[in-house]
C-alpha cells in the first residue's frame, strides 16, 4: 500500500471507530447522571444469589422487605407481588389461577407466584388503585423492571431519601437511617431484590458468557481458515 | 455414496445448479482492485437474513397489544422463553448494525462514485431501500412498547406536523400536516389499532417490500457490473487482466470477512448490548409522563439535528426532507465525467467536509440544545448542503479539465 493509501485507510477507519465508540460505549458529550453507593451496600446489591446467616439468600429477604415495606402501593407483577388490597382478596386467588400462569424465570419455575396479565389485574385492582390515586396524586408504579430502568444507585438513593433525588415526590421515605440503624442495609437488600428480578442468576449468567467466548471464537477461528484456505487455493490457481 | 452422488446428478439434469454456478460464480468476473469498502454490500446481505431469522422467532412470543406488549417483550421473551433473550439481543444489534452498515456501504458507494452511469438505477433502488429501512427502524422501535418506543413514535409521527407553520398558504399546509400526522397515528390517540398497524407493517410489509428491493438492487449490481475504485471502466473482454473470478477470489475474501464481522457483531450480543436495549425503555409506556429528553436513535440524529438547529419550524421541516431529497437526486447533481475520489482532488476535499459534518451533526444531535450547539448544527448543516450544490459547480471544472486532457491525446 502506497503511503497515501496509507493516510486515507487512518483518516477513513480512524474517524469511523471514534464515531462508533463515542456513540456505542463512551459519548463524553452527553451528560449522564451518575450515583455512586458506599462500598458495604454495594457487596450487598452486587450478590442478592447470597446466603445469610438467617439461612436464605439476599434476594429472599429483599422480598420479604418489599412485601412487608413497600407492597402497599406498589406492585411487582414479574415476581407476583401485586398490592396488599388485591393480595389479601379472597377472590384474588381464584383470579391468579384462572387468568395468570406461574411465575417462570431463567428456568425456575416459582408454583407459589403468579404473573396476571396487566389488564386484567388492572381491572380487578381498579378500585383499589384509583384510591392510592386520590392519596398520592398517581398510581405508584408498578416496580418489576424499575432496575433496568434506573439502576442501582439511582433507586438505592431515591429509597433511602425521596425527597433529596426528586422532590416534590409523594413517595413518603420510608426507612430513615436517624431511626433505624439497619435502614441503609434494608434498603440496599431491597434493591439486591429487585435486581434478582430483572438480571440472571450466576449460573444462568456463566452459561451465557461461556455461549458468547465460544461464539466468537468460532467466528474468528472460521475467518482464520478461510483466509488461509484462500491463500492456499490462489497460489495453486496461480492468482497472488 | 454412490447413491448419493447419483441422486445429486439426477437433481442437477433437471435444475441445471451446476451450470448456474458455474456461469453466475466462476465465470462471472469483478474488478481484481476492490478495495475492503467493498465488503459494506455484502454484511448487509448478511444482516438482513439475522433480522429476518431472529425476528421470526420473536414474532412467536411478541403480543401485539397495548396491555401485553411490554410484558411480552420484557417478561416473556426475556426470561420465560428459553433463549428468547438471545434472539431478541441479535434483533436489536441487528437493527443498529444493519443502519450501520447501510450508512457505511452509502458512503463507500458516494466515495467511488458508484451513483454515476451506467448505474444511476442502483443508486436509486438504494436509495429506496434506504427509505423502507428507516420506516422499518421507525415502526420496529414502538413494539416493545417503552416509555423511548412510545414517546419516540408520538414526536416522529408530530414532526410532519410542522407543516402546518408554512409562511404562505396556512390553510392548504394545515390540511396537509393534520392528514399526514393522522394517517401515520392511525387516529387523535395512539391506541391498539395503531400498534397493531404498525406491528402488521413491520413484521409483513416492510419486509416484503425490503425483500423485493433487496433483489431488484441485487439484480441492477450485476446487470450493470461492479464499479471500480479507480473509476475507470475497463472492459472485460479487453483488459482480463484487470478480472478475477468472483469465486473463489472474491467469495473467500469476502467470507472471512463477514466471518470477523460475525465475531463483533456477537459481541455486542453477548456483551454489550445496553447501547442497543437503552435503560429508559425498561418502563412501559406511560401517555400521562413525557420523559426529561426525547431523541431519535442515532441512525436519524443527524436529520433531527438539522430539524432542530434551525429555529423556524417549517424550514427545518423542509431542510431535512430536503437533504434526503438531494441524496436521491446525488446520480443526476454530480454530473462531472470523472469517476471515483481517487481521481477527483475536489470531490476528495468535499466528501471529507460531507463526511466529518455528517458525523458532527449526528454527534451534536446527542448532546443539549443549547443555543451553542444550536449555531454549531446550523453551521455543519450548511457544510452538508454545501456538499450536495457545489456538485454541479466542481463538475464543470472537471468537465472542463476533461477535455483538455482528452483533446491533448492522453485519453485514458
Amino acid at each position: 500500500m502506497s503511503a497515501w493509501g496509507m493516510i486515507k485507510t487512518i483518516i477513513f477507519g480512524g474517524s469511523t471507530l471514534a464515531f462508533f465508540f463515542i456513540l456505542w460505549f463512551y459519548n463524553p458529550f452527553k451528560h449522564v447522571e451518575h450515583y455512586e453507593v458506599e462500598k458495604d451496600v454495594k457487596a450487598i446489591i452486587d450478590n442478592p444469589w447470597k446466603k445469610t446467616e438467617s439461612g436464605k439468600t439476599i434476594a429472599e429477604e429483599g422480598r420479604e422487605l418489599f412485601v412487608a415495606n413497600c407492597s402497599s402501593c406498589h406492585s411487582l407483577r414479574y415476581d407476583g407481588i401485586y398490592i396488599m388490597s388485591v393480595q389479601t382478596n379472597p377472590k384474588w386467588k381464584n383470579i391468579e389461577k384462572t387468568a395468570g400462569r406461574p411465575v417462570y424465570r431463567y428456568g425456575k419455575l416459582y408454583k407459589d407466584r403468579f404473573f396476571v396479565p396487566k389488564d386484567v389485574y388492572e381491572a380487578f385492582a381498579h378500585d383499589d388503585l384509583q384510591s392510592l390515586k386520590a392519596s398520592f396524586g398517581q398510581v405508584p408504579p408498578d416496580l418489576s423492571t424499575i432496575y433496568l430502568a434506573r439502576g442501582e444507585g439511582y433507586l438505592y438513593e431515591f429509597i433511602l431519601n425521596p425527597q433529596k433525588v426528586l422532590p416534590g415526590t409523594s413517595m413518603p421515605q420510608i426507612f430513615n437511617p436517624q431511626f433505624d440503624p439497619q435502614a441503609k442495609e434494608k434498603v440496599a437488600k431491597i434493591v439486591a431484590y429487585m435486581k434478582s428480578v430483572n438480571t440472571p442468576p450466576p449460573q444462568e449468567q456463566f452459561k451465557r458468557t461461556v455461549m458468547g467466548v465460544v461464539v466468537i471464537g468460532y467466528f474468528l477461528l472460521m475467518g482464520l481458515l478461510l483466509w488461509k484456505y484462500r491463500q492456499n487455493l490462489l497460489k495453486r490457481l496461480g492468482y497472488h | 455414496m454412490g447413491l448419493i452422488s447419483k441422486f445429486i446428478d439426477w437433481i442437477d439434469e433437471r435444475a441445471h445448479i451446476r451450470e448456474i454456478y458455474r456461469t453466475q460464480m466462476v465465470e462471472y468476473k469483478v474488478p481484481k482492485n476492490l478495495t475492503f469498502p467493498y465488503v459494506f454490500g455484502v454484511l448487509a446481505l448478511v444482516t438482513f437474513a439475522i433480522q429476518i431469522i431472529s425476528g421470526i422467532v420473536l414474532l412467536l412470543y411478541y403480543k401485539p397489544s397495548i396491555a401485553d406488549a411490554f410484558d411480552s417483550a420484557t417478561y416473556s421473551i426475556m426470561g420465560e422463553i428459553p433463549f428468547g433473550w438471545l434472539f431478541r439481543h441479535i434483533h436489536a444489534t441487528g437493527a443498529n448494525f444493519f443502519m450501520a452498515i447501510v450508512y457505511l456501504h452509502m458512503f463507500t458507494g458516494i466515495y467511488y462514485n458508484a451513483y454515476k452511469k451506467p448505474r444511476e438505477l442502483v443508486w436509486i433502488v438504494g436509495w429506496l431501500i434506504y427509505f423502507v429501512l428507516i420506516l422499518t427502524a421507525l415502526s420496529g422501535y414502538l413494539l416493545p412498547w417503552g416509555q423511548l418506543s412510545y414517546w419516540g413514535f408520538i414526536v416522529t409521527t408530530e414532526i410532519p406536523g410542522s407543516l402546518a407553520e408554512a409562511p404562505i398558504f396556512k390553510d392548504f399546509f394545515k390540511a396537509v400536516a393534520e392528514t399526514i400526522v393522522l394517517w401515520m397515528k392511525g387516529g387523535y390517540v395512539v391506541t391498539d389499532v395503531t400498534l397493531g398497524r404498525v406491528f402488521g407493517s413491520h413484521v409483513l410489509i416492510y419486509p416484503l417490500i425490503l425483500l423485493a428491493l433487496v433483489g431488484t438492487h441485487l439484480y441492477l449490481v450485476r446487470a450493470a457490473g461492479i464499479s471500480n475504485p479507480d473509476g475507470i471502466e475497463y472492459d472485460k473482454k479487453k483488459n482480463p487482466d484487470k478480472f478475477v473470478p468472483f469465486h473463489p477470489y472474491i467469495t473467500l475474501k469476502e467470507g472471512a470477512y463477514v466471518m470477523w464481522y460475525l465475531a463483533i457483531f456477537f459481541f455486542f450480543v453477548f456483551f454489550h448490548i445496553s447501547h442497543f436495549l437503552p435503560p429508559d425503555n425498561f418502563e412501559p409506556a406511560n401517555p400521562l409522563k413525557t420523559p426529561p429528553h426525547i431523541a431519535p436513535e442515532w441512525y436519524l440524529l443527524g436529520y433531527y439535528e438539522v430539524f432542530r438547529s434551525i429555529p423556524d419550524k417549517f424550514w427545518g421541516f423542509v431542510a431535512f426532507n430536503a437533504l434526503l431529497l438531494l441524496l436521491l437526486l446525488l446520480p443526476f447533481l454530480d454530473w462531472s465525467p470523472l469517476k471515483s475520489a481517487r481521481r477527483r482532488p475536489l470531490f476528495f476535499i468535499l466528501f471529507l467536509i460531507f463526511m466529518f459534518s455528517s458525523m458532527a451533526l449526528t454527534i451534536l444531535g446527542t448532546m443539549p440544545p443549547t443555543p451553542q450547539n444550536a449555531m454549531l448544527g446550523l453551521i455543519f448543516a450548511a457544510l452538508v448542503f454545501g456538499f450536495f450544490l457545489s456538485l454541479p459547480i466542481i463538475s464543470i471544472f472537471e468537465y472542463g479539465w476533461y477535455k483538455m486532457k482528452t483533446k491533448g491525446g492522453q485519453k485514458e
